[in-house]
């Protein structure tokens, strides 16, 4: 099956799609305000220099005090940081918002069939929509899914995806997590210090809540209990205190009014999950995993795993506990999986997308691979197999040693990579400037978007979600592993 | 609640009673200095022997001055039992948990720690030692404050209490026997203003000079302290008030058992000790022994209540 015939993208000459002005989300073209953006820009504008300034300052402090920190991997193992925050709000207004959550939920939901199709019957394989050795050879896809059923046909518990915004305002989608996507807690608590930061241009606004997400996810959650349970006990599982996202799973644990557990605290006896507690053993129902499937059970993965529990899959097998996400969800958010989501979404719900994706090329392909090896520095070049921003190469801004490393490494495993043509991604205004000084002006740097997606027996929208700026000046990777920062978002109600 | 959490609690209770326990101990050795220079040559190295860490005080310097006391117990990284470290280990084993104690006690514990990452020698003397340390007692009595004024009485107060609880008369214990045993040891001295003026800074390492005062008036005499800081059924400090208290939460957490326990925790013995005993009895027997009894005992209790509440095996 070739790409054309699958309706995938391959590339052309496409070099003006990069030089394109990116869009600025809070002035036009012509620098006038957008609409939904007029009072918060009035508002910025009236504010002295010097508390503008601050503002930054005080946000951070905030942080600080309440011990909002991830941890990052790398030299300083476990080591604690603030994920910088920037406090000029990202608007985006009821329309544009009511077209995103329709088109959140319409891909969310086809990419749960998929999961649920490729590890039951692989109808979508069987009728050559997408490469089975696409599917079948991801370093996502896990043979010990097959067969085990979620009760509510749900797999896909909590999605996000990122989207970035083009130079002509559509919001495409960059790329999805459904395995365990993080930084929600982020979304929350910067509103908690936005409302204490700007509570009059807030409440003025009409700004749509962010506060009900833990209730929304626990909701979804007890959706998932086995058949039977009344008054279900879900858990959130975490790898432990050094995990980069270990704040979020204390934050979202809390807010659930739910358990944190670690591997150590259960126990599989008799084909059920318990936990350990103080009073002897509990029974849990659902758990909210937060580690990788690798790590899960050392029976069916990783041998060598303290993280998770001995006989979680028979467990799940046997329908005595269901897994949020599911074991091998990871399958759907393949990078080189997701040049076929389109497809997908016209195989499953018989719709035409809402969402556009950005074009994705499979290198694994010989011909797209000879037109992108060709001019590799027009385009960006991601590892299928990592996350987080590690890996990216960006051609325009690369040097010329790491484009021929590059080359080598798609030449050696092209299946391995996929090539993306550079997408502008739009600007906003964000605060530079240093207390010290009290000078604060705002400067224009690209921004990214992800919503979550929550599926149980009706699919829930977090309203916005986690805008991810890159601090740097140019720079286009937002990741917080890799210097980004992140805003607040801001929903206007009608 | 999860066992894994029972032990982070007990643990978080142990440490900040660690951490308060010897920026006392340096506090009054400091203040002592001052207002009497010593003859001895080594003046800060009991503090050293009253935490039994002269082994690996031994291995990072070569003689106890007020510098280097003061680097080991405040701010060393490598003594896990530093200050900064206790800290840290209390701020660690809360932060996963945040959803059982009250936000208040989090906010707290933060924002000492946060305190604790500016802290340096230089920053110390900027401050004055009186200072740093009077800021210091107040971030412990603020955290013990909102601990009784905001947590509910359940089996996570309880598990605070417990750890506060076998923490603090292991404390005293040591303090009192390297007093009693290893310090002054020529006869005459016995009695003399050097031997009163340890005792009286013995008393104020356990905050409770005041209370000695309320019930015994001035005259400082071996036997009353050891009454006030073993014996005493009232005074927040002594050995027999946290047993009492000790076993009370016990009691507490095993009456909520659905299947209560078949054996009572092994307090009885340590009760009986501290109930019937005396003062006087006990240094006519031999205090020393004494208080490897009432070590053990509380080493007995820990056992306890770690493979009955925490153990995950």
């Amino acid at each position: 099956m070739d790409a054309q015939r699958a309706g995938i993208a391959v590339p052309g000459w496409r070099a003006e799609a990069a030089e394109l002005q990116p869009l600025n989300e809070m002035f036009d073209r012509q620098g006038r305000p957008r609409p939904e953006c007029a009072r918060v820009i009035a508002y910025l504008l009236a504010m002295e220099s010097r508390r503008l300034a601050e503002l930054g300052e005080r946000a951070h402090r905030m942080f600080q005090t309440m011990g909002v920190t991830f941890n990052v991997y790398g030299d300083h193992e476990g080591e604690e940081r603030i994920f910088p925050f920037d406090p000029i709000p990202r608007i985006i207004s009821a329309p544009v918002w009511a077209g995103l959550e329709a088109g959140l939920i319409q891909r969310a939901q086809a990419l749960n069939a998929f999961v649920a199709d490729i590890y039951g019957a692989g109808q979508i394989i069987k009728d050559q929509v997408i490469p089975r050795d696409l599917v079948i050879g991801s370093p996502q896809f896990r043979h010990a899914a097959a067969g085990i059923q979620s009760p509510c046909g749900v797999y896909i518990t909590v999605a996000g995806i990122d989207l970035v915004r083009g130079a002509d305002g559509r919001f495409h989608v960059l790329e999805d997590n459904v395995r365990t996507p993080s930084g929600v807690s982020y979304v929350i608590e910067n509103r908690r210090i936005m409302t204490r930061l700007m509570p009059e241009l807030i409440r003025g606004l009409r700004v749509s809540s962010v506060e009900n997400y833990p209730a929304f996810l626990l909701a979804s959650l007890r959706e998932l209990a086995p058949r039977g349970v009344a008054d279900p006990t879900v858990v959130l599982l975490t790898p432990g205190p050094f995990n980069s996202a270990f704040f979020e799973h204390v934050f979202l644990s809390q807010q659930m009014g739910i358990e944190l557990v670690e591997g150590r605290d259960l126990v599989c006896l008799d084909h059920k999950l318990f936990m350990k507690t103080v009073h002897g053993l509990r029974r849990i129902d659902v758990l909210y995993r937060r580690i990788d499937d690798d790590f899960l059970d050392p029976v069916v993965f990783r041998p060598d795993s303290l993280l998770g529990v001995a006989g979680l899959t028979a467990v799940l097998r046997a329908g005595n506990a269901t897994l949020a996400n599911a074991i091998g969800t990871g399958v759907a958010d393949d990078k080189g999986v997701f040049a076929y989501t389109p497809a997908m979404i016209r195989y499953y719900l018989g719709e035409e997308p809402l969402l556009p994706i950005v074009e994705t090329y499979l290198l694994r392909d010989p011909a797209v691979r000879e037109t992108v090896l060709r001019d590799l520095d027009r385009y960006v070049v991601k590892p299928t197999g990592a996350s987080g921003g590690y890996g990216v190469v960006i051609g325009p801004s690369a040097t010329d040693q790491e484009l021929a490393q590059a080359r080598r490494r798609i030449e050696a495993a092209p299946a391995e990579f996929i090539a993306q043509p550079v997408f502008p991604l739009s600007v906003h205004p964000t605060l530079a400037g240093a207390v010290a000084s009290g000078e604060a002006a705002l400067v224009a740097r690209h921004v990214d978007l992800r919503p979550f997606v929550l599926l149980g027996e009706k699919p829930r929208v977090l309203a916005g979600g986690l805008t991810r700026v890159a601090l740097r000046e140019g720079s286009l990777i937002v990741n917080s592993s890799q210097g980004g920062g992140s805003k607040d978002t801001w929903v206007l109600e009608e | 609640m999860l066992r894994r959490i029972a032990g982070s609690l007990f643990w978080a209770a142990r440490y900040l009673e660690r951490a308060q326990w010897r920026a006392r101990l340096v506090d009054v050795n400091y203040h002592l200095m001052l207002e009497v220079p010593p003859r001895d040559a080594e003046p800060w190295e009991p503090l050293v022997r009253i935490t039994a860490e002269q082994e690996l005080f031994a291995t990072k310097h070569s003689h106890a001055s007020e510098a280097s006391v003061i680097d080991f117990f405040i701010f060393d990284k490598e003594n896990p039992s530093s200050i900064r470290n206790c800290i840290e280990s209390v701020r660690a084993n809360l932060s996963p948990l945040r959803h059982l104690i009250s936000s208040e006690l989090w906010l707290a514990v933060n924002r000492l720690y946060l305190e604790t990452q500016g802290w340096s020698a230089q920053a110390l003397a900027a401050a004055g030692v009186s200072a740093f340390f009077a800021d210091l007692q107040r971030h412990f009595y603020t955290i013990a404050g909102i601990i009784i004024s905001t947590m509910p009485r359940d089996l996570t107060y309880d598990l605070i209490e417990i750890g506060t609880m076998l923490e603090r008369p292991d404390n005293v214990s040591r303090l009192l026997d390297v007093k009693y045993h290893y310090l002054l040891p020529r006869l005459e001295d016995i009695g003399g203003p050097a031997d009163m003026r340890q005792w009286s800074a013995v008393l104020r390492s356990a905050s409770a000079f005041e209370a000695f005062r309320k019930v015994y008036g001035n005259a400082i005499r071996v036997n009353r302290v050891v009454e006030i800081l073993v014996f005493d059924p009232a005074f927040p400090r002594s050995t027999r008030f946290c047993i009492d208290r000790l076993a009370l939460a016990l009691k507490r957490i095993s009456s909520r058992e659905e299947e209560p326990a078949s054996e009572d925790p092994p307090c009885g013995e340590l009760l009986a000790m501290l109930h019937a005993g005396s003062a006087d009895q006990t240094i006519a027997e031999g205090l020393h022994e004494f208080l490897i009894g009432v070590e053990a005992g509380c080493a007995r209790l820990a056992d306890h209540v770690f493979d009955r509440y925490m153990s995950l095996e």
